[in-house]
C-alpha cells in the first residue's frame, strides 16, 4: 500500500475553479447574514454557518487535491454537508423528501466514481493523479471506454444531466437561498471539473464518439431543463431547472471540446473549452444572482409560488433591478455575460461544422440550431419570471405587504450583479486568462494562438469576419437607446395616464391577471408531445342550471419520475419484501445464517 | 497430560450440547473453564512465564468463579423457568455434536501439513468447541443460552489461538477476557430488563418486536 500524499495541486484549472468558488461564496456568505437573521434561532444560524464554511471548504479542497482518495474524501464530506443543508429546514416535509431523493442519487453517483478510480487504480498502482495520468495512456481503449462512461455517469449526476437530474429541482430549492445560489452556482460545477480533469486531463479522450455522446445529452439536458423551467411555477424550482439547462450549455462546450480533441483540432477544442468554461463563470454568477434574488423575494413575502406574487417593482425596486440583470444574463442579451459565452458556444459550433466533414457537419449545425432554441425558450421563461413575479399588481396579501430586503442581502446582490456586467464587458481579458486554463487541462501548446483582435474586440477565427466587442455594443446600445428615449421625448410630450381599458367592466383587480400557467400556455401545446399535459375538472351542482363550485387543474406528466425512476422504485421495494421472507425476526435463523455462511465460506476456501 | 486435559475440554462440551437446564450448563461451562485453566497453567510451570502466570490466572478468575457466579445469580434474580428450551433434543443434540467432531477433524486434516497432524487434535477440539457453542446459540431458546454459547466460542477461539500460534499476545488476550467479562455483565442487565419487561427470556417469542 503506497503512502497517500495530501499534497495539493495548483494548477491553472484547479486555480480556475478555486476562483469561481471565492467569486459566488463571498457575496453569498454576506447575503446570508441578512437572510438567517428572523428566520431561524440563534444555535441554528450558528450552525448554518459552521456549515457553510464545511461547504465551501470542502468544494475548494476538491478541485485543489491530487490524490484520487483524498478527492473522494472531500467529494463526499461536500456532498454530506450540502445534504444537511438542503434538510436544515427540518421541519418541512418536503425538504426530508428533498434530502433522500438527493442524497441517494449523489451516492449512486459516487459509487461510479470509486468504480472507475479503482479501474484506474488497478492500472496504475497508485492513486496520485500524475501516476494515473502515466498509467492511462497505456491502457487499451475497452477500458478507457468503460472508464469514461462511469466517470460520465458519476459525475454526470452530480451536474444534473437528463435523466440524472432528477435530484436537482427537488434538492436546490429547498436549502436556504445562500445555500441553494452556491449550489447551484458552485457546487454541480465540480462535477465539470471533475469531467474536465478526469476525462480530459488525466483518461485522454480517445475515440470521437465520447464527445459526441456528451453533445447529444448537454442538448438533451438543454432542451429538457428549459421546457421543464417553463412549466414551473415556483420561482426556485424554475431557477433549478434553468441549471440543468445552464449544465447542458456548458457541457456543450466540453463536449465539442472534447470531440475536437479526438480529431486532433487544437485550436477548435482550446476554443470550444473557453466557450465552455466560460458559461461555466458566468452561470455561477448569474445563477447564484437570480437565487440571491429569488431568496429576497421569498424573505419579503413567504412564498415561492409566482401565482400569488406580482408588483412587486414597486415595492423592492433594487431587488427587481438584480434580478433583471440576472434574468437579462441568463437570457443571453447583450452586452452581459451570459451573451458573450453563448456567442462563443454558438461560434465554436459554426466552426466546428465549416471544418469538420460529412454527418458531423449536420451534427454539430443540429446541435447549434439546439442552443439557439434553447436560448429562445430561457428568454421566455425568463419573461415570465421577472413580469410575473416584479411587474402587473400583486396577486396576494403576500405580495402587498412585501419590503425591501436589509442592506447586506442587497450587498450580495449587488455584488454579483456588478460581476454579471464585468464579465461582460472584460470578455477579451476573461478569454485569455481562461485560454491558459485550457491549455493546461488539454496540454495544448498555445503559441500561436490568438482569440482577440486587440484588447478590445474578440474574434475567434483569424481571417474570417466573426468579431465580437462587448465594450463597443455596449456604447451602440447606450448611445442608441439615448437616442431613440430623446426622440420619444420630443415626438411625444403629451402623455396621458389613465387606467386600462376593460370593456367596461371597471373592477379590474389582481385576480385579472395575466397568470404564470397562461403565459406558458402555448409552450406547453407546443411540447405536448413531451410534457403530456392533463387536466383535472371538478363541479359540484345544486341542480343541473346552477353550478356551486368549479375547480379546474392542469398539470403535466413528470415523464423522467414515471416512466424510469418509478419502476426502478418499484422493483426494488418488490425485492426489498422478496428479501423480506428471510428475516422473520428469529434470533436463532439469524445466527444460523452466521454459521452456514462460516461453514460455506470454511468449504469454499478449502474446497471438500 | 494434556491429552487427559483436551479429553476433558471435550466431555465437557458434550455435556454442555445435552444439558437440558440451565444451571447443567453452567456448570458443564465450568469444567471447560477449568480445563483451560489448567492447560495454560501447565504451559506455564514449564515456560515460566509470568504472562502465561496471569492469563492462567484471569482465566480462573474470570471463567471459572466470577461469570458462572454471576450467571447463577441472574437466574435466581429473574426466577426464570431453568429449562434451556430445546428446539432439538439431548440425542439428537448429540449425534449433531458428534457430526460436528467429524467435520472439524475432516477440516483439520486439510488444514494442516501431514507432519504436523500429530498435534492437530487441539485444533480439531478447538474448532469443535467452537462450533458447539453456535449450535448451542441456534438450537436453545432462552436469552441465557446465548450468553453462554458465545463464551464457549470465546473457549474454543483462545483454544484455536493457542493451537495455532501457542496464544495471542499478552495484551490481546487480557483485552479480551475483559471484553468477555463486560459483554457477559451488560448482557445479563439485558436479560435482566427483558424479564422485567416480557415475564419471559425465551428469544423465540422476540420475533414479535418486528415491524
Amino acid at each position: 500500500m503506497e503512502k497517500i500524499n495530501f499534497n495539493l495541486l495548483f494548477d491553472p484549472l484547479s486555480l480556475f475553479f478555486l476562483g469561481v468558488i471565492f467569486i459566488v461564496c463571498l457575496p453569498s456568505a454576506i447575503y446570508s447574514i441578512g437572510y438567517l437573521k428572523g428566520e431561524y434561532s440563534r444555535a441554528k444560524i450558528a450552525l448554518a454557518w459552521i456549515l457553510l464554511l464545511i461547504f465551501v471548504l470542502s468544494m475548494g479542497l476538491v478541485v485543489v487535491v491530487s490524490n484520487v482518495l483524498v478527492f473522494l474524501v472531500f467529494w463526499e464530506i461536500m456532498s454530506l454537508v450540502s445534504y444537511f443543508l438542503v434538510v436544515f429546514d427540518d421541519k418541512n416535509e418536503k425538504s426530508i423528501q428533498a434530502g433522500l431523493i438527493y442524497i441517494v442519487m449523489t451516492h449512486i453517483g459516487t459509487a461510479f466514481l470509486i468504480a472507475a478510480f479503482m479501474i484506474m487504480y488497478k492500472s496504475a498502482n497508485s492513486f496520485d493523479f500524475l501516476s494515473i495520468k502515466n498509467a492511462c495512456q497505456l491502457m487499451d481503449g475497452q477500458t478507457k471506454n468503460i472508464v469514461f462512461l462511469l466517470l460520465l455517469v458519476g459525475f454526470g449526476t452530480k451536474a444534473g444531466i437528463v435523466p440524472l437530474h432528477i435530484w436537482l429541482p427537488a434538492a436546490h430549492p429547498q436549502a436556504p437561498s445562500h445555500i441553494s445560489s452556491i449550489m447551484s452556482g458552485v457546487m454541480i460545477k465540480t462535477a465539470i471539473y471533475g469531467i474536465i480533469r478526469f476525462v480530459i486531463f488525466i483518461l485522454g479522450v480517445h475515440s470521437a464518439w465520447w464527445g459526441i455522446l456528451v453533445l447529444i445529452l448537454a442538448v438533451i439536458s438543454c432542451l429538457v431543463g428549459v421546457v421543464y423551467a417553463l412549466m414551473e411555477h415556483d420561482l426556485k424550482r424554475l431557477l433549478a431547472y434553468h441549471s440543468v439547462e445552464n449544465i447542458g450549455i456548458i457541457l456543450l462546450g466540453v463536449g465539442l471540446a472534447m470531440f475536437f480533441l479526438s480529431l486532433n483540432m487544437p485550436y477548435l477544442s482550446i476554443f470550444s473549452l473557453i466557450a465552455g468554461l466560460y458559461h461555466l463563470v458566468n452561470h455561477a454568477i448569474f445563477k447564484g444572482l437570480l437565487f440571491l434574488c429569488a431568496g429576497s423575494v421569498y424573505k419579503a413575502t413567504g412564498t415561492r409560488d409566482m401565482e400569488k406574487l406580482g408588483g412587486l417593482i414597486k415595492k423592492m425596486p433594487q431587488t427587481a433591478l438584480f434580478f433583471l440583470i440576472g434574468a437579462m444574463a441568463i437570457s443571453a442579451l447583450p452586452p452581459l455575460n451570459g451573451f458573450v459565452s453563448e456567442w462563443l458556444t454558438l461560434q465554436a459550433f459554426f466552426l466546428g461544422a465549416i471544418k469538420v466533414s460529412g454527418a458531423a457537419k449536420l451534427f454539430l449545425a443540429v446541435c447549434a440550431a439546439m442552443l439557439a432554441l434553447t436560448s429562445g425558450l430561457a428568454a421566455a421563461c425568463f419573461v415570465k419570471a421577472f413580469g410575473i413575479t416584479f411587474l402587473a399588481q400583486p396577486r396576494s396579501s403576500f405580495a402587498l405587504n412585501a419590503k425591501e430586503v436589509g442592506f447586506s442581502m442587497r450587498l450580495g446582490m449587488f455584488i454579483l450583479s456588478t460581476l454579471t456586467v464585468v464579465f461582460g464587458l472584460a470578455a477579451v481579458f476573461v478569454v485569455r486568462l481562461l485560454a491558459k486554463v485550457c491549455g493546461c487541462a488539454t496540454g495544448i501548446d498555445l503559441n500561436g494562438m490568438s482569440f482577440s483582435l486587440n484588447n478590445f474586440i474578440l474574434n475567434p477565427q483569424p481571417g474570417t469576419s466573426a468579431y465580437l466587442s462587448p465594450l463597443m455594443l455596449t456604447l451602440t446600445l447606450v448611445v442608441l437607446g439615448g437616442a431613440g428615449f430623446v426622440l420619444y421625448r420630443i415626438f411625444n410630450r403629451k402623455a396621458t395616464i389613465y387606467n386600462t381599458w376593460d370593456c367596461g367592466y371597471y373592477k379590474l383587480g389582481g385576480r385579472n391577471e395575466y397568470t404564470a400557467t397562461a403565459f406558458s400556455k402555448p409552450f406547453r401545446i407546443a411540447f405536448s408531445f413531451f410534457l403530456l399535459p392533463y387536466r383535472k375538472t371538478q363541479k359540484i351542482r345544486e341542480s343541473f342550471y346552477h353550478v356551486k363550485s368549479f375547480a379546474y387543474e392542469t398539470h403535466t406528466t413528470p415523464i423522467f419520475k414515471k416512466y424510469i425512476y418509478d419502476p426502478t422504485l418499484d422493483w426494488v421495494f418488490k425485492s426489498a419484501k422478496f428479501m423480506r421472507k428471510i428475516q422473520p425476526g428469529s434470533i436463532h435463523l439469524y445466527i444460523s445464517y452466521i454459521f452456514v455462511a462460516l461453514l460455506l465460506l470454511i468449504v469454499f476456501m478449502q474446497r471438500f | 497430560m494434556q491429552a487427559m486435559i483436551l479429553f476433558g475440554v471435550l466431555v465437557s462440551t458434550y455435556l454442555m450440547v445435552i444439558a437440558k437446564r440451565t444451571p447443567a450448563l453452567i456448570r458443564s461451562f465450568r469444567y471447560q473453564s477449568f480445563c483451560l485453566f489448567l492447560a495454560t497453567l501447565i504451559i506455564a510451570l514449564q515456560e515460566h512465564e509470568l504472562d502465561l502466570y496471569i492469563i492462567a490466572g484471569l482465566l480462573f478468575v474470570l471463567k471459572v468463579v466470577l461469570i458462572p457466579y454471576f450467571l447463577n445469580r441472574i437466574i435466581k434474580r429473574i426466577k426464570a423457568n431453568e429449562n434451556l428450551g430445546l428446539l432439538i433434543n439431548p440425542q439428537l443434540s448429540l449425534l449433531w455434536a458428534l457430526g460436528f467432531t467429524y467435520l472439524s477433524w475432516v477440516f483439520t486434516r486439510h488444514f494442516l501439513a501431514a507432519a504436523q497432524l500429530a498435534g492437530g487434535s487441539i485444533l480439531a477440539i478447538a474448532f469443535f468447541v467452537v462450533f458447539a457453542g453456535i449450535f448451542l446459540m441456534i438450537f436453545r431458546m432462552t436469552a441465557l443460552a446465548q450468553i453462554i454459547g458465545l463464551l464457549i466460542m470465546e473457549n474454543g477461539l483462545f483454544l484455536v489461538a493457542s493451537a495455532v500460534s501457542g496464544g495471542m499476545p499478552f495484551f490481546v488476550e487480557i483485552a479480551i477476557f475483559f471484553d468477555v467479562f463486560v459483554s457477559v455483565l451488560i448482557m445479563g442487565f439485558f436479560v435482566y430488563r427483558i424479564n422485567k419487561l416480557f415475564t419471559h427470556i425465551d428469544v423465540n417469542k422476540l420475533s414479535r418486536l418486528k415491524g
